[in-house]
């Protein structure tokens, strides 16, 4: 018996080939193939991951109990150990919690970290009485958080065309750093354009500077010619 | 009672420190009797087997600057076989045993850590063992020869030594070489499909004279050529790499050495598509001639020093284990397997004694596929037969597919086999 495709021999009552998966269709044979390994699997490996993280995750949680029991007796009230107990969960949903799963979800995590962080800060504000959190914490976290979200799902996901990312990315951060002045002058009454315009030019040109020699293959070349080193 | 131990011999050091699910450090040897294998002798067999190769019959174990192996105190447990070859040895196994006896029907396979030895020494070990199970079966003795050794006998010293150290140049040999191609495909773990390739070891033979190479050559330049291919149908002009295939050198011949442990180096042969393309007849040229200049005792004991010399200074030797794994770990990922698309291991014509001849109805060498390159292909010639068996954990088979069909395509007929339940 051969496969029409490969032209290789198969060995009889095979159904499909093993190189093309081709079907195999011969209407003499009645021969059930015979496997060649037996139908036994071996458990698969245990990862070493899960105990860790079990381990860490029971290890914080006391921490967390036993500071908030301690404030608890101490002040009849939550005190700081509010403070403690959001910032153990906050490190922990954003650098020990994506690991419980099998495969990396960046697009995920990386979001829900901005997102916990701006719920911490949100807690430290109402906490304090503070009137910073929606003019200015807010807003400046949302954009680093897009501005980070953005870059990893460029870069992971495409791995091609990184200078002109790259080039692109700089010039977002350096208009987002004016955008974040801005925020500071309206809630702390600031002046505007103190230091805003220095990262904003530099990181500009720098990134306008990349996409161009992303674009422009020859003036690349010539660049590697005289940089290299 | 104290328990003999060794140190890893150099090519042996790298295999515990690099411990990933992905990497099967493991490869096997089997043999195809002509009845179903009876546990019970291979069992007694394998236990007779013991005194004969201490280097076999060992643990891994964690020393504070080193790994060594020590002697264990039984002796491997034969069991049935499982679905799919080279099943990872885990941690827990390796502390217990790195030699695994199986059966499956008829076959009967060892795998060995690779640690332990390389294709040629496991030969050695997996002949005697065959010819001990056939002694024991049929009540015929078998003389020792043909790599079949003596089972009374005493070890001789010269077979657990650690060649390399004795065949280090004075001058170190240290060639950079680029990245090769990275074949990629859909991971699929907790299986590894074989395919197995039979083919006449005459018309292989007589397809290889027509080209003017060696069998091992011209599988080589065909896998080339079929790399090539691969990379043409899917990969941009620009973004092209060279085409290498590593291919394991067995030093013993070229030392005269009789070692029962680790003693191979391997090469990089092939081209860069980059250069202009290649016709088969120009592969088997510069791969057969690239081997041909690199495979001298002069060079590779060169090469070897490469490898022995930053074993042999002080302070990397007074580096913690831990801290020597993570060096480790870091050199392997820059210098390790990215020189190479994949292995083509040939152990060559088995020869086995004329008493073997009628029961023995195949031999067969299977590799573990790499960390992150996803095959490996081992080839063994047993009584006119030419086995090439293609390992891989992807899903797809388009290499082998390449491979094998140009193989037919040049008038070597090729009868395939899986071990894919589907
Ligand atoms: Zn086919």
């Amino acid at each position: 018996m051969y496969c029409v495709k490969c032209g290789v021999r198969l060995n009889e009552g095979v159904t499909a080939c093993p190189l093309c998966r081709t079907p195999v269709w011969n209407p003499e044979t009645k021969v059930e193939p015979t496997a060649n390994y037996s139908a036994r699997y071996p458990r698969p490996p245990k990862s070493k991951r899960y105990p860790i993280l079990a381990f860490i995750t029971i290890l914080l949680a006391a921490l967390c109990l036993s500071v908030l029991i301690f404030c608890l007796t101490q002040y009849g009230r939550v005190a700081w150990s509010g403070y403690v107990m959001l910032g153990v969960a906050l490190v922990y949903f954003s650098m020990i919690f994506p690991f419980w799963f099998e495969k990396r979800h960046p697009l995920i995590f990386v979001p829900l970290a901005f997102l916990l962080t701006c719920g911490y800060l949100l807690y430290i504000c109402l906490y304090n009485h503070g009137n910073w959190f929606l003019p200015f914490a807010f807003p400046v976290v949302m954009i680093l958080g897009a501005i980070t979200t953005a870059s990893v799902a460029l870069f992971r996901y495409g791995k091609r065309r990184r200078l002109r990312k790259t080039g692109a990315l700089l010039v977002v951060i350096g208009c987002s750093s004016m955008l974040i002045e801005m925020f500071e002058c309206i809630t702390f009454g600031t002046e505007m354009f103190t230091w805003s315009l220095y990262p904003t030019c530099v990181l500009s040109l720098v990134g306008l500077f990349l996409i161009l020699s992303g674009v422009i293959p020859p003036w690349r070349e010539y660049l590697e010619r005289k940089l290299f080193f | 009672m104290s328990r003999k131990w060794m140190r890893l011999d150099n090519a042996a050091l790298i295999f515990p420190a690099i411990r990933k699910r992905r990497w099967v450090n493991v490869f096997r040897l089997s043999a195809t009797l002509d009845a179903p294998i009876d546990p019970a002798i291979l069992q007694a067999a394998v236990d007779d087997l013991k005194p004969r190769f201490p280097s076999m019959y060992v643990r891994l174990k964690t020393g504070l600057f080193w790994y060594y192996l020590e002697e264990i105190p039984g002796t491997p447990q034969v069991r049935e076989d499982y679905a799919y070859p080279l099943v990872l040895m885990q941690e827990k196994e390796l502390h217990t045993c790195c030699l695994r006896v199986v059966y499956f029907r008829n076959r009967l396979a060892v795998e060995f850590f690779h640690s332990l030895t390389d294709g040629n020494g496991g030969l050695v070990y997996l002949k005697t063992l065959t010819a001990r199970y056939l002694e024991r079966k049929t009540g015929a003795r078998i003389p020792a020869g043909e790599g079949v050794l003596d089972w009374q006998d005493k070890p001789a010293p010269e077979e657990l030594e650690d060649s390399f150290q004795k065949h280090a140049n004075k001058y170190v040999l240290n060639d950079k070489e680029p990245a090769a191609l990275h074949v990629r495909g859909t991971y699929e773990p907790n299986f590894l499909h074989l395919l197995t390739g039979r083919i006449p070891a005459d018309a292989l033979l007589e397809a290889s004279h027509r080209y003017g190479a060696t069998v091992t050559v011209f599988l080589a330049a065909v896998l080339a050529e079929s790399l090539l291919q691969y990379q043409q149908t899917r990969i941009g002009r620009d973004r092209r790499r060279p085409v290498k295939i590593t291919v394991p050198v067995n030093l013993r011949k070229l030392y005269g050495s009789r070692t029962l442990r680790n003693f191979i180096l391997t090469l990089n042969p092939g081209v860069d598509p980059r250069m202009g393309t290649y016709t088969l007849p120009e592969l088997c040229k510069v791969i057969g001639a690239q081997i041909s200049a690199e495979a001298t005792p002069q060079r590779m004991s060169g090469r070897i020093a490469a490898n022995v010399s930053p074993q042999q200074v002080l302070p990397i030797r007074l580096a913690p284990l831990p801290v020597k794994n993570l060096v480790m770990r870091l050199v392997y990922s820059v210098r390790g397997e990215r020189c190479g698309c994949l292995t083509l291991s040939n152990l060559g014509v088995i020869r086995l004694p004329a008493e073997m001849g009628e029961p023995v109805k195949r031999m067969e060498f299977i590799i573990g596929p790499q960390i992150t390159y996803p095959h490996n292909c081992g080839v063994a010639t047993w009584n006119g037969t030419t086995y090439v068996n293609f390992i891989r954990n992807i899903r797809e088979c388009e290499l082998e597919r390449l491979f094998f069909a140009r193989l037919v395509e040049l008038g070597v007929p090729v009868h395939i086999e899986s071990n894919d339940p589907r």
